[in-house]
């Protein structure tokens, strides 16, 4: 199949996946008891001002028409307002969304970098202690809960050592860089702000790490294993035979077929990591979309839960596109499948 | 799993696996005690597997006997000591006590209880329907039955498991049986995955087109010949899905939409625990690494089944 | 972090040379000088040294960079926070760093007078829309009002210097003062302050309640009077006006978003609000992240006057999150913390070199809500049993020192309180003897008291749990449940849904008891979160609404003190203790009149920032 048949029959299977998906989060977000305009109001508010948000939300209309409704404002961008921060979620999205990006970008490049290269040490020193012992950590890493790092690494480096900040994107003295991209450390560079950047750069460290962990976990163990099931194959014993040094093998000949599965965990990591953030962005008080949607859904603000589920099915969907076109560019032989189920 | 997806690798490998073990025989073929032996001592060989199997059994029997084995049973509750409140982990208080005087290792094996309990209603819930749908979704392959069962699985998995669970918990009253039914929603789908990939594809074996030639019936074909050649790798994800499952269970307590205080709900404990951080520290750390353990013993276990599996009939 | 671990060296080394008196030898000079930089110079020191303050230091900065212009053998000066050794500086007389520091653009961030201040988020700065503590908080800061709330409960003209009042007490005239500006440059006139009334009463969300039902409309006679009718005489009108924040009726105008919910108005401006300001008050909105922080500056051309080292920026940091707020505090990047810390947080902070905790007692009351129309507790000897088997003691016990039994339904610093109403003591005998006149005294197995409190306030649980054991003592079996609070808020909405006991923190809007009596026991405030006794008492709801239509200030407060009495008779709730609100500060250099007892009794006005002041640190 060719990438753009591929892509294109992908991307059809997604806009069915999302319209399903749509209908589940639209019925969550209404099953809902009590009434959620008189939460947002609150309870000293006459009767008058709750019917009238119910009127604008069409609360009062049948579920369907309430579906028709936010449907349409939906596929205009427009999810309507959110109860807890009185304005339009799109805008909301728009300024906490970078936030998550930021934080899960640098721990997809924790989780890759970190991942890939304890992987390749732990290979090439197969049943040495380095080996065992960076599986031990791996395993650890894997089965420990993102948010049990978190608060792990928060009482340790940010408490008890007093190295890194706690909390939000920025240090409080200092002001944002003009927004491009909504991404703090990119937009300081693009102002050439360095103090920032480095600032920016240091508030990432602690929580991108514990999103990161378990991911880099995953990775080390992954490339482990298919680079010490490569090292095994014939085309390695006869290059060594030719006397082509161990390193030049390990990275010519070996780190690209091996990368294979690795990078299909990435993607799938990655993603991941928009869910972790959950908590994670609760703990650093992280302001990204996380945080946001936790926080709608704890003060039932079902225009933001719906949104914010939505968002994050996109995001999902479309990490797990790129990785499925990745990991054919790094690897020919494989040909492109067709979607889940297809 | 940090990912909390419990989609992982080996699913592929497991179909591969499947596929071979059925193709060598003509008929699935019933266990026999020289197998359990056989499989005990590959399951053996591995330290790791014993030592997660070791722990498992030992989550187990606390959570069964809290009662019994805990020091102060009565703390698990509602119960005030402000005397001892806040006491660091000493020989009285192995673990030290938490801010109204409750003993902390007491209330981790009583929280044991809710996560065992967690994910055995979980699974409980999730493992027939998800694999009487993956099994007749893969029989009855590219036809509507298919492309329906299919897609619905997809719209679930289209959103990150522990997300949606969370958005369900929030719209119901905050308890641990809607925590179990929200994680159940969003979990049968995953077995539902794996069950399709392999009785889709053994559904081509020879022992079942022969069982079609002498016209078993539908139902004897998907749930006698298909299915017990499914068991071993469901029985493995089973395993390790105990350990996701108490993860995700411990994430919805740890933001309120869990097991509700005064329950000692580990995630619960966490969350609660973290107000008091960095100077009461014992009160979140080590329901935190209770987590852990749990989570680390069923995976331990899950992997040693899986390479159990895997050696079994090669 | 090169910048701040300089910083902190400078700092350092300033205070060490200012703890040296003498140290320096060489005199202030009436000429400029040149200097060469020695090991372990720092600007700050050298301008400590020459030029009597090291805070001049930009002065030489300055100066330096001049000469290096002309003569390259002076060294130019890119960041303040690094010099060389052997560089040569210019060192310019007094009066020449004057001129400079004052030709100076205004002083970078670091050198502001900043207060922090942690919050629970959300901050709503919209005056039709906010009605909580950070909301109220910020509100009073962004704009003005009529009156002004004083230390002793009344009021002192603000906006306002003088009124009047019809004899029938429903027509009120208000006289402004003349040339306040907004913000934007405009004048505050009669009609930004009638139509910011409409707009509250239009709007109907947040402090709108406070005037719906009684004010029928507000009308500008000329440009500065302003008249309210009202539709029923109100001894708590006056008082009310200080929730009446006046904002710029042009510029909300100008900025509403149409179509909207409110007709040709459409939405009132409400987005525009969200994060902008339009009115007159002592700081304005600077920058407004929503969900980390608020950030407000000094207005220079405020009609009122700051104290000498108010803040020129105030910070609202959207978190309460302990670990946070402790190394914010640490870093004295946090001046005030928020009133949710717990007591062992405050404990913790109060150990640190520099910050005491700041308790002073508001307006409110911890309650136990008891529903009085659900067996077991519609019993009123069921109810007497339990408030004569409660351990008060202990429970003030845990609360922070300081911290009092309440005296009867409303806190003993509101006006109108009557200090001879019965309180109960903890007693097991007459407990028991009350409980044994109960019809379920028999039963009560049968009957478990259902006790709710609520999660995100972790330290009820202590309360809960110590409920639950003293009960034990008579035989009463208590089941606790923690209870989200929108869950709260749900069940305390149907009769049958209300448990048998809320555990909850209620505030009176004003110092005066019967604005609390109203919400806690009018059957108009039955089905909401500030009651859950359901009490539905005609007689009683007559005699509240006679209190409050009371305008003679004397008459109507004797009606608040016959009403205490009532309501105790009923023992409908048991009063645990009258709230002390709790911040940690940096009392080392913040000034914070609260923290000394100077305390303004309404939600929001202990951070009116103008008064605050921090000094030099």
């Amino acid at each position: 199949m060719k990438l753009i048949t591929f892509i294109t029959r992908r991307i059809i299977h997604s806009v069915f996946v999302l319209f399903g998906l749509s209908i589940v989060i639209f019925v969550i977000s209404r099953v809902m008891p009590g009434d959620p305009a008189r939460m947002a109001v609150g309870a000293r508010a006459p009767q008058w001002v709750v019917d009238n948000l119910r009127e604008q939300m069409h609360l009062n209309e049948p579920l369907y028409v309430q579906y028709y409704y936010w449907l349409r404002d939906a596929l205009h961008g427009d999810f309507g307002i959110s109860l807890v921060t009185r304005r339009q979620v799109a805008d909301d999205i728009k300024e906490f969304f970078p936030a998550t990006f930021e934080l899960a970008l640098f721990a997809g490049v924790i989780m890759g970098g970190a991942g890939i290269f304890l992987g390749t040490v732990s290979a090439r020193h197969k049943d040495k202690w380095i080996d065992n012992f960076v599986r031990v950590i791996s395993y650890l890493g894997v089965v420990t809960p993102a948010f049990v790092f978190a608060i792990l690494f928060l009482l340790l480096f940010g408490m008890t050592l007093n190295w890194m900040p706690t909390m939000g994107r920025i240090s409080a003295g200092l002001s944002r860089p003009p927004v491009v991209t909504g991404l703090i450390t990119v937009d300081a560079l693009l102002a050439g702000d360095f103090a920032t950047l480095l600032d920016a750069l240091w508030h990432l460290i602690l929580p991108a790490l514990a999103l990161a962990m378990g991911g880099m976990a995953q990775e080390a163990r992954i490339t482990r294993s298919t680079m010490s099931d490569n090292l095994t194959k014939d085309y390695i014993a006869s290059e060594r035979s030719l006397g082509i040094p161990e390193k030049v093998i390990m990275r010519k000949f070996l780190l690209k077929p091996s990368l294979i599965p690795t990078v299909s965990i990435l993607g799938l990591d990655f993603a991941a990591t928009l869910s972790n953030a959950f908590l994670v962005e609760l703990i650093f008080n992280w302001p990204g979309i996380s945080r946001y949607g936790i926080n709608a859904m704890l003060r039932k603000d079902l225009n933001a839960i719906a949104a914010v589920i939505l968002i994050l099915g996109v995001v999902f969907i479309v990490v797990n596109i790129l990785v499925d076109i990745v990991v054919a560019q790094l690897d020919p032989r494989i040909r492109l499948a067709p979607g889940r189920g297809e | 799993m940090p990912s909390l997806t419990p989609e992982s690798d080996w699913l592929q490998e497991e179909v591969n696996n499947v596929t071979a073990q059925a193709n060598s025989l003509t008929l699935p073929k019933s266990k026999t005690m020289e197998n359990i032996g056989r499989s005990w001592y590959k399951f053996s060989r591995n330290p790791m597997s014993i030592v997660g199997l070791c722990t498992v059994l030992l989550v187990v029997f606390l959570a069964v006997f809290a009662p019994l084995v805990a020091p102060y049973p009565e703390h698990a509750g509602a119960f005030v000591d402000f005397a001892n409140a806040s006491r660091p982990p000493c020989g009285r208080y192995l673990l030290g006590t938490d801010v109204v005087g409750r003993d902390i290792l007491s209330r981790i094996f009583f929280g044991f209880r809710f996560s065992l309990t967690m994910g055995v209603v979980v699974l409980a819930l999730v493992v027939p329907p998800g694999v009487t749908l993956g099994l007749i979704a893969g029989y009855n392959q590219g036809t509507w039955l298919d492309t329906i069962i299919m897609r619905l699985t997809d719209i679930f998995l289209a959103v990150p498991p522990l997300v949606l669970a969370l958005a369900i918990c929030s719209v119901l009253t905050p308890n641990l049986f809607n925590a179990m039914l929200a994680v159940s929603l969003m979990w049968w789908p995953w077995y539902t995955r794996l069950v399709y990939g392999l009785a889709s594809t053994l559904r081509n074996e020879f022992f079942v087109s022969s069982a079609e030639a002498i016209g078993a019936g539908k139902a004897h074909i998907i749930f006698r010949e298909i299915l017990p050649n499914c068991i071993s790798p469901i029985f493995t994800k089973m395993s390790l899905d105990m350990g996701w499952v108490i993860l995700i269970g411990s994430a919805l307590s740890f933001v309120g939409l869990g097991v509700q205080p005064p329950k000692p709900g580990l995630g619960t404990m966490v969350a609660d625990g973290a107000k008091y951080l960095p100077d009461q520290w014992w009160i979140s750390v080590f329901p935190a690494l209770a987590i852990v353990v749990v989570v680390l013993g069923f995976n331990l276990l899950g992997d040693g089944l899986r390479d159990m599996f895997a050696a079994e009939e090669v | 972090m090169k910048v701040r671990r300089w910083t902190i060296i400078v700092t350092v080394l300033a205070i060490v040379v200012m703890m040296l008196p003498a140290a320096a030898g060489a005199a202030p000079s009436n000429q400029g000088q040149s200097y060469t930089v020695q090991k372990d110079d720092s600007l700050w020191l050298i301008a400590e040294k020459y030029l009597g303050s090291g805070a001049a230091f930009m002065a030489i900065v300055q100066a330096t960079n001049a000469k290096h212009a002309e003569d390259s053998s002076f060294a130019e000066i890119t960041d303040a926070s690094l010099i060389q050794p052997g560089w040569k500086l210019w060192i310019p007389t007094k009066e020449e760093a004057e001129s400079l520091l004052a030709a100076l653009p205004p002083a970078p961030a670091a050198g502001k007078r900043a207060l922090n201040i942690t919050f629970a988020w959300p901050t709503y700065i919209d005056p039709a829309v906010g009605s909580d503590f950070s909301s109220t908080s910020a509100l009073c800061n962004l704009y003005d009002t009529l009156v002004f709330p004083n230390t002793k409960g009344g009021v002192d003209p603000h906006l306002a210097e003088s009124w009047e009042v019809s004899d029938d007490g429903l027509t009120w005239t208000f006289h402004l003062k003349k040339g306040v500006k907004f913000h934007n440059g405009s004048e505050l006139t009669a009609s930004d302050v009638a139509f910011s009334m409409n707009r509250l009463l239009e709007i109907g969300e947040g402090l709108a309640y406070v005037f719906l039902g009684t004010v029928e409309s507000a009308t500008a006679l000329d440009d500065y009077t302003v008249q309210f009718k009202l539709t029923k005489p109100s001894g708590l009108f006056l008082i009310s006006l200080i929730r009446l924040y006046v904002l710029d009726e042009e510029e909300v105008m100008a900025n509403v978003v149409t179509p909207g919910p409110y007709g040709d108005k459409g939405d009132y401006g409400k987005e525009y609000l969200l994060t902008h300001d339009a009115g007159s008050g002592p700081y304005k909105v600077k920058e407004f992240p929503l969900e980390e922080y608020l950030l407000m500056e000094k207005n220079p051309d405020w009609f009122g006057t700051f104290a000498p080292n108010a803040p020129d920026e105030v910070r609202f940091i959207a978190t309460t999150e302990t670990a946070t707020v402790r190394t914010l505090m640490s870093r004295q990047e946090l001046e005030i913390t928020d009133q949710w810390q717990t007591i062992e947080a405050l404990e913790a902070l109060d150990a640190m070199e520099g910050v005491d905790v700041a308790a002073f007692p508001v307006l409110t009351e911890f309650y136990l809500m008891i529903h009085t129309k659900k067996p077991p507790t519609d019993d009123i000897h069921f109810r007497r049993a339990m408030a004569y088997a409660f351990d008060y003691d202990a429970a003030v016990a845990l609360e922070w020192p300081g911290t009092k039994q309440s005296r009867g339904p409303v806190p003993a610093i509101t006006a109108g309180h009557n200090p001879d109403v019965f309180v109960f003591q903890r007693d097991l005998e007459k407990a028991k003897a009350e409980l044994a006149q109960s019809p379920y005294a028999d039963k009560l197995d049968e009957y478990p008291v259902e006790y709710h409190w609520i999660t995100e306030v972790p330290a009820e649980e202590k309360f809960a749990l110590l409920f639950q054991a003293n009960m034990a003592e008579i035989g009463i079996k208590v089941d606790i449940v923690g209870t989200p609070w929108m869950s709260v808020v749900e069940e305390m909405a149907s009769q049958e849904q209300s448990p048998h006991i809320v555990s909850i923190y209620v505030s009176a809007d004003f110092p005066e008891a019967g604005s609390l009596l109203k919400v806690r026991y009018h059957s108009d405030a039955a089905a909401t979160w500030s009651q859950n006794e359901w009490l539905l008492d005609p007689d009683l709801d007559a005699k509240i609404d006679d209190a409050l239509a009371t305008v003679n200030q004397d008459e109507r407060y004797a009606k608040y003190r016959e009403l205490q009495d009532y309501i105790v008779n009923l023992c409908p709730s048991l009063f645990l203790y009258d709230q002390v609100q709790k911040h940690a500060y940096q009392s080392a250099y913040v000034d914070w009149p609260a923290a000394k007892g100077e305390v303004i009794p309404v939600m929001g006005y202990n951070m009116y920032a103008p008064v605050i002041q921090i000094l030099p640190h």
